[in-house]
């Protein structure tokens, strides 16, 4: 072969074999398609925007509602598991008489949804300040991203004290247990950053369709409810008397309006979620009606969360709030009978459902009304905006606060605004309280939130935080030393190699 | 360069020189035909020197007067030697080498002589891929080769079978991989097995890691048919096969009366009169006997510049169950041109259009599940509603479900010789195009609440998938002395992509297939079980670039060395994982040539090899990399609850995955007795495949919702055991030629770890699947309750822990975990779907143009779950052996009393049935004409025969057919109502022009 045709095989071998090689280097580099991936994402307004939505997304996920059935008011001597004998006996009822273990679903669900929101919070904590953006907005997504994660996080404390703090995106594997103490300071930093940064509700820079938007407002209602429950009150008193004193907020025209339809979003509002009456997380529905809803005719949800005769009976005599907040068998609502089911007995004994339990305890079919949305379908059940906080709840925090904080005129002010609200029309109930007796008025105001906010998932951890657990829960089978504390979920201890919590 | 040159030059010259030559000339015939063997290497023994015969079969050879012996070797047939004396015309017979061991075997990007062969690879000749009429020219490779479990996962038409080479080597994907004539593809079902030369299984790391992150799980060459230089004539087939396929056997379920009795028990007074209740056999009016058609035609010739093969293939099975179909044409073009001596180009191209039609997807389920007792039609011709299953007639009447694609597979390729024809240079673009669409019609209809639609639904799919495949390797293979090097250098890039579209719309106007169309007015919407409309197939969406290199030692043809390293990158890993080396070694004894076994008469061939290596497996799902961020994470605000768009992160990504690996050891002996009448080769191997990806449950605090996985490099598996192939082959003095072979697999799966975040999970899987992977037990093994009897008395129920509706009658657990109570946690390993033991045995004669051939092949050691017959919310049709039901005390410790479902139903070893099966795979008669019939009607040759396949098998499975197998490994051999396997009986006829 000629030299000169060796020397052009040679060439075309070196510019095959070596030269194209390495000048398809970027060959390799091969995006997924039609998937955006983290590392571009958020990177404009509009996707700060998205990112924000995503975190209060997480408040309509059904896990979030207390791992989807309401634990916290059934472990309460508010409520009792509901539904049929059989229906999710291994499942919820457990709560009712403190039989629940580490592997119980709901606290794993709980515990993992609130985490998922805490992510999403630090997607735009982590993101959103590298967006080049209108620097107002950017603050105001940043504030709301804050106090979204100190709200998620103020559940995890409560339930479970010591919790991993997780302030990035990413977090690593094998992480111990964050004491409690740097969980409070976090969620203390957070919903503060909030009330610093974010807007009153009746701000001029919101528009019509942010309602719903986290305010001033809710940041201080959350952070009296934060104080309260560290016994700070002295910090509750200025938190809670900031809501009020802002005048964005007041009660509505009545109890019942509170937690209507026509009460959505309205001037009580302090902090609700938002959705749709269609049955999916997507399109806007929130299951947590639904789990409670009326079973059988009207066909509207599976009847968990069943107000117990202590509730019932802890009502003042004629407290038009009992009938608003307790659905009965035969009752008309909005027009529609509720004639419930069948399969489910009016009243029995506890003992027979769940060998142990204290006998003479009974119960009756009967339903949360505060979740009611007229309607005869389903559907319609998962447009039950649920409040997280409202103003009812906001002026019973002062009231509490500035009792303990020796201002008793000032607490029975607001008090009897709740109660004056309640009575409505009919001056011979619920007169106005005049109790100024520190510990006495503290008995009333008690009372009067148990009343006010029944089955709102505030109760339990009233019980906890006053220290009347233990003698109230006593006879469901509370133990202090363990049920002030949820098991740490069996699988994330197993996970982490995290002892669980005393006692469990 | 010119230094190399100037080696290469010295060596040539250092050759030993020669004198007083004389020249040996004669002519290669085959021996079975006495027709001219063109392309016949000629070589001088001992020496390189050699020729090839030309067209008309003749050679010419110059021969030193030291040089005593002359070698005549050519693909397919047995090499002989020829001893000279003083004779200058040397004409020689070549009789076809019937066995899979040829002499030249086919390896990644090149051949190799058997003798110099240091891996593991098994050949199997084209001719013998045609015996079983089937769309994969894989199924005729069951029993067939050691190390090779070729399994059926339906009976329906056109389904593919699942090809696992020594074991099941991960939990992810552990197909195989296919290289058609150089082109890397997932699976040959578009390959008509008549155009098909040869295939080899490559199966030791030796052989695969030349393809490095695709060998892990083995590799499947196949080499086309090529017109053959030389051969001027052309030759043309002609082939027709017409075939009837049939049920093999009937599951055994309850008649009417026998129904109504058992049901009676349970729910007394639920059939008055058991004589009077209707008797349906679902199982006869579903099944029927169906045809399938394969016709051939091939032309293959050559010039002295061209090589062409054209082959034209139509394949059609029609299902035993109406409404299923496959049809397929295939078409094969390969042509080489000879430039000049040096240069040659050509194409390898294969189209292939076809239509698979689907029956109900529920059909045969339901018709295992229905009531005997329940007519299929009312008097008027409607169908009869069948309580809780639906009546798998209407079922099928109201499918209409078809796939039609375009698979386009093929490439160009370039050679250039060069030096003295010690380099080839060789560059390759390859091409697997596939098009394809899936439509699915359902109308209007009511059957029952329900089995109905109230409008009718059209459902389209469409995907198209391209890759491009281009290979540069530059070859170097020269004698030195009594050194052989045979040396490859390459580089090669691959780039994959697809798209999809999936949609549907209800309320079609008419019914008419005319019809099936979307069009302005029909609301086209999402389809609901898929999650993207649009968007590329990650599988199908990726690029490669690789570097390889082998070196092929021999010294006197004694000692074998083989080293092959890969380095591929691929676009599924983040840059810091993105290459991996994939290295072998292998060394290789040819104990036969020395001296010491000289004078042993009855041996002619034994050789010890043993390799080393590792590959991978890059068929992973690489989106798990990243954290993909998700849309519609909506949230509603304002008074009027509007709905506002949201997206954030999903399930947070591991950047830090790369490849799964494999590393195998293999030993092999081959040896050869009586001149190679008998033939053994025995393997062993062993594979462990580390860093197997696995979703694992992590920590809550990771913030992806409860439970969430996230993948992670965290599982090993092994694989081990022996491989066996026995021939004996020879013929009788009266002209009976026979033979008899065996071939043999032991498999030992286990997986060794599955681990993550820091510690052991102990199990793949939740505790509600059907199978459990645990260390110490093989992957996907069954999990349930263990049986151990029916509690006979109150006695016995009181003092054995049991659930709370189980009662004296009913079937006993075994409390496993000790504590008081039988639940969940008391459920465990029952069963493997992987065999220990895989074999097949064939018997061939040949008496004066008859041949006869008889396949069997067998399994044992794996089990079935027969999960169709478990989990019974509601009442369903019994497999017959429920009459045996316990009667009271010491009626029967196995069959428990009667029920309708419950405690008896919970999946547990009751279900847990033997896979072993021995079967009768093939038995074939032919008859070849007399040529002296043929050549006066212008006929080469021409054969006609008759063929029965599956006829017999020998089973204890009360399912269909025992095979089950399913590409996922967690989910194999779990019976959920197949469609069964059938029995095929062709009749066929092969002409040659």
């Amino acid at each position: 072969m000629k030299k000169n045709t060796i020397t052009l095989c040679y060439r075309v071998m070196v510019l095959l074999l070596v030269a194209i090689p390495f000048s398809c280097s970027d060959f390799l580099d091969k995006p997924p398609q039609g998937k955006l991936v983290s590392s571009n994402f958020p990177t404009s307004a509009s996707d700060a925007e998205q990112a924000v939505n995503a975190i209060y997304n997480t408040l309509r996920v059904p896990e979030y509602s207390f791992g989807l059935y309401p634990i916290l008011d059934i472990m309460s001597d508010d409520a009792h598991k509901g539904s049929n004998l059989t229906d999710q006996r291994a499942v919820v009822g457990p709560y009712d008489n403190f039989t629940h273990v580490g592997t119980e679903a709901s606290i794993k669900n709980w515990y993992s949804t609130l985490y998922q929101g805490v992510k999403r919070a630090n997607v735009v904590i982590e993101n959103v300040p590298n967006i080049v953006m209108d620097e107002t907005l950017r603050t105001r997504y940043l504030a709301e991203a804050r106090l979204l994660r100190g709200f998620f996080y103020l559940d995890l404390v409560r339930a479970w004290g010591d919790v991993p703090k997780i302030t990035t995106v990413v977090a690593p594997l094998g992480l111990p247990r964050s004491p409690a103490s740097e969980i409070y300071t976090l969620i203390e930093e957070d919903l503060t950053f909030a009330r610093d940064n974010l807007w009153e509700r009746h701000d001029e820079r919101w528009s019509a369709n942010d309602l719903g938007r986290v305010t001033v407002g809710t940041a201080n209602a959350l952070l009296a409810r934060y104080y309260l429950w560290r016994g700070n009150f002295p910090q509750a008193e200025v938190a809670a008397l900031a809501v009020i004193n802002s005048h964005q907020y007041d009660l509505a025209a009545s109890f019942g309006e509170a937690h209507s339809e026509a009460g959505e979003q309205g001037v009580e509002s302090v902090f609700e979620i938002g959705s749709i009456r269609q049955e999916g997380l997507p399109i806007g529905g929130n299951q947590y009606g639904n789990v409670q809803g009326v079973r059988g005719i009207p066909n509207r949800g599976w009847g968990f969360n069943r107000p117990s005769f202590d509730l019932i009976n802890s009502f003042e005599p004629g407290d038009p709030r009992l009938d608003s907040t307790v659905l009965d068998v035969g009752e008309w609502q909005d027009g529609i009978k509720i004639v419930g089911d069948t399969d489910t007995p009016d009243a029995y004994t506890n003992s027979l459902v769940y060998p142990g339990f204290p006998n003479g305890i009974g119960e009756k079919e009967c339903y949360n009304q505060k979740v009611w949305t007229p309607g005869t379908n389903v559907p319609a059940q998962f447009g039950y905006n649920r409040r997280l906080v409202r103003y009812a709840d906001v002026l019973l925090m002062a009231a509490e606060a500035l009792n303990k904080n020796g201002k008793p005129d000032d607490a029975l002010d607001y008090l009897n605004e709740v109660r004056a609200r309640a009575r409505g029309t009919n001056p011979a109930i619920l007169p106005d309280i005049t109790e100024t007796n520190t510990d006495a008025l503290n008995e009333i105001i008690l009372h009067e939130r148990r009343v006010e906010l029944a089955l709102e998932g505030l109760r339990f951890w009233d019980l906890i935080r006053t220290n009347k657990a233990t003698t109230v829960l006593a006879p469901y089978g509370y133990r202090a030393d363990k049920h002030n504390l949820l098991a740490i979920p069996q699988t994330e201890a197993d996970l982490n190699g995290w002892l669980n919590n005393p006692n469990w | 360069m010119q230094r190399i040159l100037t080696l290469l030059i010295i060596c040539v010259l250092a050759a030993p020189a020669w004198a007083q030559n004389r020249t040996v000339t004669g002519q290669v015939t085959d021996a079975t035909d006495g027709s001219p063997l063109p392309g016949v290497n000629v070589l001088v023994q001992g020496t390189s020197r050699g020729t090839a015969t030309d067209v008309s079969g003749n050679y010419s050879l110059e021969v030193g007067s030291e040089e005593t012996t002359l070698t005549f070797t050519f693909v397919g047939y047995k090499t002989q030697s020829i001893v000279l004396d003083a004779q200058t015309v040397v004409n020689v017979a070549l009789e076809v080498d019937f066995t899979t061991l040829s002499d030249v075997v086919v390896i990644g990007y090149g051949v190799v002589k058997k003798s110099d062969l240091t891996g593991s690879v098994s050949s199997i000749r084209g001719a013998d891929l045609t015996k079983v009429p089937a769309v994969s020219p894989m199924q005729a490779l069951q029993g067939k080769v050691a190390g090779v479990q070729v399994s059926s996962s339906t009976g329906a038409p056109g389904a593919a079978p699942v090809v696992r080479i020594r074991g099941q080597g991960t939990f992810n994907d552990s197909s195989p991989i296919y290289v058609v004539d150089g082109v890397i593809v997932q699976d040959i079902d578009f390959l008509n097995a008549a155009d098909i030369e040869s295939m080899e299984v490559l199966k030791d790391a030796s052989s695969t890691a030349i393809y490095g992150a695709r060998g892990a799980n083995g590799v499947i060459l196949i080499t086309t048919k090529r017109g053959i230089q030389g051969q001027e004539y052309p030759t043309i087939s002609l082939s027709a096969e017409y075939s009837v396929q049939q049920l093999q056997s009937k599951i055994d379920m309850l008649n009417g009366r026998d129904f109504a009795t058992y049901v009676n028990q349970f729910a007394p007074g639920s059939y008055n009169n058991v004589d009077a209740v209707p008797n349906t056999d679902w199982q006869d009016l579903i099944f029927d006997t169906a045809p399938i058609q394969n016709y051939q035609f091939s032309a293959a010739g050559a010039s002295p510049k061209i090589q062409y093969y054209i082959g034209l293939g139509y394949f059609k099975q029609e299902g035993i169950v109406e409404k299923s179909a496959y049809e397929r044409v295939t078409l094969k073009l390969n042509n080489t041109f000879h430039l000049s001596k040096n240069v040659r180009f050509g194409n390898n191209f294969t189209i292939t259009p076809y239509k698979q039609t689907n029956t109900g997807g529920n059909a045969v389920f339901a018709t295992y599940r229905a009531l005997p007792v329940v007519t299929p039609r009312d008097a008027d011709g409607n169908f009869n509603a069948v309580p809780n299953v639906g009546n798998p007639l209407a079922d099928i009447e109201y499918t209409n479900n078809a796939d039609r694609g375009i698979r386009g597979v093929g490439n160009l390729f370039g050679e250039v010789n060069f030096l003295d024809n010690a380099f080839t240079f060789r560059t390759s673009l390859g091409v697997d195009a596939k098009y394809f669409k899936n439509r699915s019609f359902t109308p209007v209809f009511f059957v029952s609440p329900q089995q109905q639609r109230s409008q009718n639904l059209l459902i389209k799919k469409f995907e198209d998938q391209a890759t491009v495949l281009w290979e540069n390797t530059l070859n170097f293979q020269r004698n030195f002395g009594d050194h052989h090097v045979d040396a490859l250098v390459g580089f090669t890039m691959q780039n994959t992509t697809s798209e999809f579209l999936r949609l549907q719309s209800q309320n079609i106007l008419r019914d008419d297939e005319d019809f099936w169309y979307f069009n302005q007015g029909s609301s086209i919407t999402i389809i609901d079980s898929e999650k993207d409309v649009n968007g590329a197939d990650p599988k199908y969406n990726y690029s490669m670039l690789s570097y390889l290199a082998r070196a092929n030692y021999t010294y006197k043809g004694k000692y074998l060395f083989t080293a092959t390293f890969r380095r591929d990158g691929s676009s599924k890993f983040t840059t810091a994982n993105r290459y991996a080396d994939f290295p072998s070694v292998a060394v290789g004894w040819n104990i036969i040539e020395e001296s010491f076994l000289q004078d042993v008469t009855f041996l002619d061939n034994l050789k010890l090899r043993a390799s080393w290596g590792k590959t991978g497996n890059e068929k992973i799902e690489y989106l798990k990399i990243y954290s993909l961020v998700d849309n519609g994470v909506n949230t509603v605000f304002g008074q009027g609850d509007r709905l506002f768009s949201g997206a954030t992160y999903g399930i947070t990504g591991n950047p830090e995955l790369k490849w799964e690996t494999t590393t195998q050891t293999d030993a092999g002996i081959e040896a050869g007795f009586f001149n190679n009448r008998l033939k053994v080769e025995i393997d062993y191997y062993r594979r462990v495949t580390s860093d197997i990806l696995i979703p694992l449950e992590v920590p809550g605090y990771l913030g992806n919702g409860s439970g969430a996985q996230i993948t992670f490099n965290a599982g090993e598996i092994l694989n081990r055991g022996f491989e066996f192939n026995l021939g004996w082959e020879s013929k009788l003095d009266n002209g009976l030629g026979y033979r008899i072979g065996a071939v043999g697999t032991t498999i030992h799966n286990e997986v060794l770890k599955i681990q993550g975040g820091g510690s052991v999970s102990g199990q793949l899987l939740g505790p509600n699947s059907i199978t459990r992977s645990v260390v110490g037990e093989p992957i996907g093994s069954f999990y349930g309750y263990q049986v151990d009897g029916v509690f006979q008395n109150q006695g016995e129920l009181d003092a054995y822990p049991h659930m709370d509706n189980a009662g004296v009658g009913d079937v006993r657990f075994v409390n496993t975990n000790g504590d008081n109570e039988i639940d969940d946690s008391d459920r465990t390993s029952i069963g493997s779907p992987i065999p220990t033991m895989l074999y097949g045995i064939s018997l061939g004669l040949d008496f004066k143009g008859f041949d006869f051939a008889l396949d069997f092949q067998g399994e044992s050691g794996a089990e079935i779950m027969n999960y169709k017959e478990t989990v019974r919310p509601d009442l369903y049709n019994f497999e017959a052996h429920v009459m045996d039901y316990w009667r009271g005390e010491g009626t029967s410790n196995s069959e428990p009393r009667p029920s309708e479902g419950g405690v008896n139903f919970l999946p547990s070893s009751r279900f847990v049935q033997s896979a072993n099966f021995f079967r009768l795979r093939n038995v074939t008669l032919g008859y070849t004409v007399p040529r002296s019939i043929t050549d006066r009607l212008a006929v080469k040759a021409a054969r006609v025969y008759i063929r029965g396949t599956n006829v017999f098998t020998a089973k204890s499975f009360t399912g269909f057919s025992p095979e089950i197998a399913n590409e996922n490994p967690l989910d194999s051999k779990v019976d959920r109502g197949t469609y069964p396997v059938v029995s095929i009986y062709s009749c066929g006829l092969n002409l040659t022009f």
